[in-house]
């Protein structure tokens, strides 16, 4: 029972990140945990300035489809 | 021993989906259920993806874990991000699904269920996910470069252009179709352009909510504007009843188009994260609902097929669209098997964020057998109404009479039973003022939709909440795909533009903006209004015309992957990319047939003869005229991309030749090899791919 409660609790863990991942609210985040923020000596965005910054470089391309 | 029961497990699921197809291709008489759809398509992709996927992996492209991604040698924590993979092929997939798989095998449906369905698994399986899962496998090798980069370094420099080219020219092609579906679905409807209507505000809201009350928490706007979205769903009903609202959001097809026009322009010059982005949030959340619901609906339900295997239309004389079995079944089913679009996106943000190699093939080639799964259910719902509904809905006036007792006894004449009195009964119950003449897939769709899930959740006393939703769900993310698709062509004209005069080129020069934003709205609107027009209700020359465009994109990837191959030293399986090429060029050119059931110049000049021989009434001469028009129209877009395309094949035959005899050095433009440090001591487990 323990064990199908902590599988339960894992897996659920483990869908919220993913969710948050998938639709781009943990982006800023991930943006702070990067490699080049971090080695980078300069001051990381803010996240407004991270936010419109990242929606205007993902909708300059092709992204969604027919 | 554990090898024996995998091996003859896989051989019990191959032979569950050979039976399944078998039942679906021999079935006579009786209506089929739809279980066997799902278990043929399951079985069929599931077989493809363990077989067919592992043989172009290991044999052809060679997978290398050991090598570095794009994401770990670029990881920047914006374009360059180490994605999980069952995130990522979220995201493919929500980048990759969009109308197409749902409206393309709604109007095959008119051939019967049997050619779409059975092009629908096997184009997808050999067509389809290997170009989507070789193109991504080429931009990983080459740190995301798109398919236009790819073309011109691996083709020729003119390779490129031909490419940048065809894509601006199916883009405009595309925005046209889908915003003439959004037109159908809504023309005559308060409830459902109002609903449609107030999804700009609530967006404008969330936008600005997410741009200064709580910068980028995406998931707590979208829930709120999902509920605001139902909400407004459930309100239309009081705006359909009431007469003074009702009049203000009952449109034609014209001021509709002139009212999607300007939307798109604004869309495409106002600022990304206003409307674009938020209305962009809003569909992903509902597109991935409706398309669970759906399938979860149809397991459900489990509904009767009631449309033949096969129509009498298959030679060519459909109300829906005009044009025999071969090639147009193939154009008209579209995305749901092979779309050259996706070339884009497997060539755009998808390479640039995946962990391992090993990946692409999930990602590539599962997410579209998934889309083709989505072309399977919109088939079934299709094909689950009684065919005298179905064909009543997406026939022109002028083909099967405008009134109840006419298109009745047209019905009766094509063998199919429908009563006077069943098509307003069925308008009433979903909420509408008439279902007659909404050719374009969404309405027909949205029944079918309706009845699966009222027959799940609320019987028929919730029939018109769910046909308004689905609506809205059709038409929410077609305009997504129409916003998206404006502004990334405004940036392909500007593009193009600043090749002749710098200043335009640049992105955030307002005059620029506006220019450009007024040119592709203008490309896109004009086919969108000829459409409205057209007395067929231009669908039926539209989507044709989309279908050919995409397709020939396709050819253009496969190009490149073919030529990719050949450098990489895989001539001897060149042909899994080389075979569908060849018969998605084989069936273009077919368009140019002097039958005038499948050549737009042939059907064009067989309407002109009877005009001049004077066999047509003198009421319908403007009406011919105009569809004269429209098929030359179709003729001249057509040749124009067939020959750009064949420019490109010829100029990468000119190079397969030199290759395969020497004369020309065979370079790979690959980035070079980078071991992974991921390999040995990273589980992935910092970015949730424990």
């Amino acid at each position: 029972m323990r064990y199908a409660a902590k599988s339960g609790s894992r897996f659920l863990r483990r869908f919220w990140r993913g969710l948050r991942e998938w639709c781009g609210d943990a982006a800023y985040e991930t943006y702070l945990r990067s490699k080049s923020t971090q080695s980078s000596s300069g001051r990381a965005l803010s996240p407004a300035e991270f936010y419109v910054e990242q929606l205007n470089r993902r909708y300059s391309k092709p992204n969604r489809c027919c | 021993m554990n090898r024996i029961f995998r091996v003859a497990g896989w051989m019990v699921l191959g032979t569950l989906g050979a039976g399944a197809l078998g039942a679906i291709a021999l079935h006579r008489g009786e209506p089929l259920n739809a279980t066997w759809f799902v278990v043929a398509a399951v079985c069929c992709y599931l077989v493809a993806y363990r077989l067919y996927s592992a043989f172009v992996a290991a044999k052809i492209l060679a997978l290398d874990d050991t090598r570095a991604t794009p994401c770990e040698r670029h990881d920047d924590g914006r374009d360059f991000v180490p994605t999980n993979k069952w995130v990522l092929f979220g995201h493919h997939f929500a980048a990759i699904a969009g109308p197409g798989p749902l409206v393309g095998p709604t109007l095959a449906a008119q051939f019967g269920y049997l050619p779409g369905t059975l092009w629908l698994i096997a184009g997808a399986a050999f067509a389809g996910c290997v170009q989507d899962f070789v193109i991504l496998f080429c931009s990983i090798r080459r740190d995301g470069k798109s398919i236009g980069q790819m073309a011109r370094e691996e083709v020729s420099e003119r390779g490129g252009f031909i490419a940048q080219l065809a894509v601006l020219a199916i883009m405009t092609i595309l925005l046209a179709v889908i915003g003439l579906v959004v037109v159908n679905a809504l023309k005559s409807s308060p409830w459902a352009t109002f609903t449609l209507a107030m999804t700009i505000p609530i967006a404008l809201l969330l936008g600005l909510y997410l741009r200064f009350v709580r910068p980028g928490r995406v998931l707590e706007a979208s829930i709120m504007g999902v509920a605001l979205v139902l909400f407004v769903v459930v309100a239309g009903q009081w705006v359909a009843d009431s007469p003074s609202w009702s009049r203000v959001f009952t449109l034609s097809g014209v001021a509709l188009a002139f009212a999607i026009i300007a939307y798109g322009f604004a869309a495409s010059a106002l600022p990304v994260w206003l409307l674009l982005a938020p209305r962009d949030y809003l569909s992903a959340f509902i597109k991935a609902g409706a398309i669970f619901s759906l399938a979860a609906g149809i397991l459900f339900v489990r509904p009767q097929v009631l449309m033949p295997p096969l129509t009498r239309f298959i030679d060519g004389t459909g109300p829906v669209f005009a044009g025999k079995i071969f090639p147009f079944c193939f154009i008209t089913i579209a995305c749901g098997a092979i779309s050259g679009f996706h070339s884009l996106i497997s060539s755009g943000t998808t390479p640039k964020m995946i962990l391992r190699e090993s990946h692409a093939r999930f990602i590539g080639y599962g997410a579209m057998l998934l889309e083709s799964f989505v072309g399977v259910m919109a088939m079934v719902a299709a094909c689950a109404m009684p065919p005298g509904v179905y064909f009543a809905i997406n026939s022109p006036p002028s083909i099967v009479g405008s009134t109840p007792e006419a298109v009745s006894a047209t019905m009766s004449g094509w063998g199919y039973t429908l009563a006077p009195q069943t098509m307003p009964a069925l308008a009433h119950s979903v909420g509408e003022l008439t279902l007659y003449n909404r050719a374009g897939g969404a309405p027909s769709l949205a029944v079918g939709m309706a009845q699966i899930f009222s027959s799940t959740i609320g019987g028929e006393r919730l029939l018109s909440i769910w046909y308004h939703f689905a609506i809205m769900f059709e038409a929410l993310f077609i305009l997504t795909v129409l916003d998206a698709g404006t502004r990334v062509g405004r940036f392909m004209v500007q593009d193009l533009g600043g090749r002749f005069w710098k200043p335009f080129g640049r992105t955030g020069w307002m005059p620029g903006v506006l220019v450009s934003s007024a040119i592709i709205v203008a490309l896109w609107g004009y086919f969108l209004y000829q459409g409205v027009v057209d007395p067929l209700g231009g669908i039926n020359s539209l989507w044709p015309l989309f279908g050919i465009s995409n397709q020939l994109l396709a050819a253009v990837a496969l190009v490149v992957a073919t030529t990719i191959l050949m450098k990489m030293g895989r001539l001897r399986w060149i042909w899994v990319t080389l075979l569908p090429m060849a018969w998605l060029v084989t069936i273009t050119m077919k368009i140019f047939d002097v039958n005038p059931r499948i050549g737009f110049l042939a059907y064009a000049k067989a309407l002109a003869a009877q005009v001049a021989a004077g066999k047509i009434p003198a009421e319908k001469i403007a009406e011919t005229q105009r569809l004269i028009f429209n098929q030359r129209l179709d003729a001249a877009v057509t040749g124009v991309l067939a020959a750009m395309i064949l420019v490109l094949i010829v100029e990468a035959l000119v190079d397969w030749y030199a290759i395969l005899s020497r004369r020309k050095e065979s370079v790979l433009h690959e980035s070079p090899y980078v071991a992974t440090r991921w390999a040995a001591d990273f589980s992935g487990a910092a970015h949730g791919d424990d």
